[in-house]
């Protein structure tokens, strides 16, 4: 007891520390580097500043972006309109004050886990065994996951809401649908609207990445560029995928300011249909695959349980959680850390810069470019997924530490502290907490993407899965997503306990 | 005419078993020292609470089981206002009209604010600028806000006006102001910290630790009878 009265580390520190992680990553990938490749990643940097400008490689890829653009726009506009209609039905307080019943609410929220813990990656590859290659496929991979994600941010938002204003309008004789629409929707707007909005940022990202994965689209195209070494036509199509992330991050902001945003959800559907129509994208109603008939009883047993035992558990989940611990170390600790080496505003501005290359690059793309330089290792992958999230992070941290009131460095700076100790004290220190806060959502984020890397870079449940899926051997599959789905499960619990705590 | 009807209704641990009838037409305040029972009798009163035994009825029937449409005659003036704080005043003001519409009224009303020119009648009536109208609540001051509030309960033109504390955070000339429009209205209950206002109602009710001890006109009621509700122990 007194030595955990001792050791209270100040949130700050809480956030530096992961960035130890570094040093054992950095020791494994030296370790297995080869000559070579660095010269490859060295290649591949350089054609950041030189993409491809052939007037029909970049017509071909505008035309493969188009398709990605709109499989995140259908995704986003379905997946934002059945969040909604299962975030009111799944919020006790609205169940409790329309039926009188929570239970409804609470069942609809247990049954919505399952679609938002499996990734939208593993959605999309098992849909795309049952339906084969259509355009629906990568929209449905999609919308599964977002909806239920969606449906649960509306219902804590709900349910989060002090009911003063519900019920004097319910003491007042208001009915009780308008009364919810009254009371309670206008509070959770203006963070539903941000949420909808980041959406759809996500949506473009996750078409890219199953375009990655052969489901069509800009990243089928970014995927042959980089196993072909085709460095400068992978950069034009990365520069144009952030073009389009800049345009729709424009777009949205304009919109949300009104009903905007509601009103290109509901349009949108119409709209990509019509333009699949003119890039001749098939979105033909998908057809179920005919395979092996569904076997007996007794063989669907005898199989699960073969496909339980002779599954290496204790290895697959001790390996997909190092690399969630590894990746998260990297994605928290590493932004503040370099952030501490270059306090100052010069080179903040171009770690930014850094931190939005890092969230552009889609985590498979760069753990298959670490393998030109090393082995498929663990390592490799937790890199991969660490450094994309770092991205995400390294942007949390700059919105963090604009919002710090200078002041506190200032005094710092006056009671003789040195550069970086003052900026240490004086402005990290404020901005850790709320820092933190967010990390421990994206350590529940970088879990369930731990299949994205984990499908590349050989570790883990990912891995297996992909072997699984590559062998049609459907129990094991059957198995590895229902305990991936029970790890992100526990995993939300765990991010929900440390949030709380931060 | 009896309006509502206390049967022994009371709350544990708050409000002892009481029989009380509200009258049409009839003002009432309602005094006692802080922790008296004073909202909790305003909360029996507007079906915010339930009673833990008897019954409170309403036009003779049981208030919790009223319909919506028969709970709006009854007016809520909440001592800490409850109003929707993300929308603008004329939205709020609006509230107090929405048991008389259809939801799709109420929809009309969240995308643009409906009624505006009814909105700047209640506005003056309160004494608040028109300009005020399509600002946001969260941004008025507490007087403002109050006021606001008040024009809600106009808007909902109840036949019982319930009002708890409504004077707490307001200077003399404002308090005066809004004590006119309360006792305007047809019925009202209104709990105060202000005995010497007693006077400007027709009934006055004492509440002593839970306990309704006191019903009767304010000219029948001493000094001493104020102090003693007013003592401790």
């Amino acid at each position: 007891m007194a030595l955990q009265r001792r050791l209270k580390p100040a949130p700050v520190l809480v956030a530096l520390a992961p960035a130890l992680v570094v040093l054992p990553l950095g020791i494994v990938l030296l370790r297995d580097l080869h000559g070579g490749g660095v010269e490859q990643i060295g290649r591949f940097w350089l054609a950041a500043l030189q993409p491809s400008l052939d007037p029909t490689l970049l017509k071909h890829q505008l035309a493969e972006l188009q398709i990605t653009a709109l499989t995140a726009l259908l995704a986003w506009s379905l997946s934002s309109l059945a969040g909604l209609l299962l975030g009111v039905l799944s919020s006790t307080t609205i169940c409790s004050t329309l039926t009188g019943r929570r239970w409804p609410a609470v069942v609809l929220r247990r049954c919505l886990a399952p679609l938002r813990s499996i990734h939208e990656l593993i959605w999309g590859l098992l849909l795309l065994q049952l339906f084969g290659l259509n355009g629906w496929v990568a929209v449905l991979a999609i919308v599964l996951p977002y909806s239920a994600l969606l449906a649960r941010v509306l219902a804590d938002q709900l349910d989060q809401q002090e009911l003063p204003a519900l019920i004097a309008l319910r003491c007042a004789g208001v009915p009780a649908v308008i009364n919810l629409f009254t009371s309670l929707m206008p509070p959770v707007a203006a963070a539903l609207r941000d949420h909808i909005g980041h959406r759809l940022d996500c949506a473009l990202r996750s078409a890219l990445l199953l375009g990655i994965f052969g489901l069509g689209g800009l990243g089928t195209e970014l995927m042959l560029s980089l196993q072909s070494l085709r460095f400068r036509e992978l950069w034009s199509g990365l520069w144009l995928m952030a073009l389009l992330l800049a345009l729709m991050n424009l777009v949205i902001r304009r919109l949300s300011a009104r009903h905007g945003l509601l009103l290109l959800t509901l349009a949108l559907p119409l709209v990509t249909l019509l333009w699949s129509h003119r890039l001749n994208h098939d979105l033909s109603l998908p057809r179920w695959i005919q395979g092996a008939p569904w076997p007996p009883w007794a063989q669907l047993r005898d199989g699960l349980t073969q496909a339980w035992v002779e599954t290496p558990w204790l290895e697959l989940v001790g390996r997909t959680l190092l690399i969630t611990v590894l990746a998260s170390g990297v994605a928290i600790g590493l932004p503040p850390l370099l952030r501490l080496i270059a306090p100052d505003d010069g080179p903040g501005r171009m770690l930014k810069a850094g931190w939005l290359l890092m969230r552009l690059l889609p985590p498979p793309l760069t753990a298959l470019l670490l393998m030109l330089a090393s082995k498929p290792t663990l390592a490799v992958a937790a890199l991969a997924l660490g450094l994309h999230h770092s991205g995400v992070m390294g942007l949390v941290l700059e919105d963090g530490l604009e919002r710090v009131d200078g002041r506190h460095q200032q005094a710092m700076v006056a009671l003789g502290a040195p550069r970086r100790s003052a900026w240490l004290f004086g402005v990290l220190t404020p901005a850790s907490r709320r820092y933190l806060a967010y990390a421990a959502y994206r350590s529940d984020v970088i879990l369930r993407d731990t299949a994205v890397v984990g499908l590349v870079g050989g570790a883990g449940l990912g891995w297996q899965l992909m072997e699984a899926l590559s062998s049609f051997h459907w129990p094991q599959v059957g198995w590895l997503i229902l305990v991936y789905a029970v790890l992100t499960l526990l995993g939300e619990l765990a991010s929900e306990q440390l949030q709380e705590r931060a | 005419m009896a309006v509502l009807e206390f049967r022994r209704a009371g709350l544990t641990g708050r409000l002892q078993p009481l029989d009380l009838t509200i009258r049409l037409g009839e003002t009432t305040v309602l005094l006692g020292r802080s922790g008296a029972g004073k909202s909790s009798l305003i909360g029996l009163c507007n079906g915010s609470l339930l009673p833990d035994e008897g019954s409170v009825l309403w036009q003779g029937h049981d208030l919790n089981r009223c319909r919506p449409a028969q709970r709006r005659q009854i007016g809520t003036l909440w001592q800490d206002l409850r109003l929707v704080e993300e929308l603008t005043v004329l939205q709020n003001i609006n509230t107090g009209a929405l048991g008389r519409h259809s939801l799709l009224w109420g929809l009309r009303n969240l995308l643009q604010p409906l009624e505006p020119e009814l909105g700047d009648v209640l506005l003056h009536q309160v004494g608040l600028s028109n300009g005020l109208r399509d600002q946001r609540v969260s941004g008025l001051s507490g007087g403002e806000r109050q006021r606001v509030a008040l024009a809600r309960l106009l808007r909902q033109q109840p036949m019982l006006t319930l009002a708890d504390e409504p004077l707490s955070a307001l200077d003399p000339r404002l308090a005066n102001d809004v004590l006119n429009l309360l006792l305007d209205q047809s019925s009202c209950v209104i709990s105060l910290h202000r005995p010497d206002l007693m006077h400007r109602f027709q009934r006055v009710l004492g509440l002593r630790q839970g306990e309704l001890v006191l019903d009767a006109a304010p000219s029948a009621i001493t000094e001493a009878t104020l102090a003693w509700l007013y003592s401790e122990g």
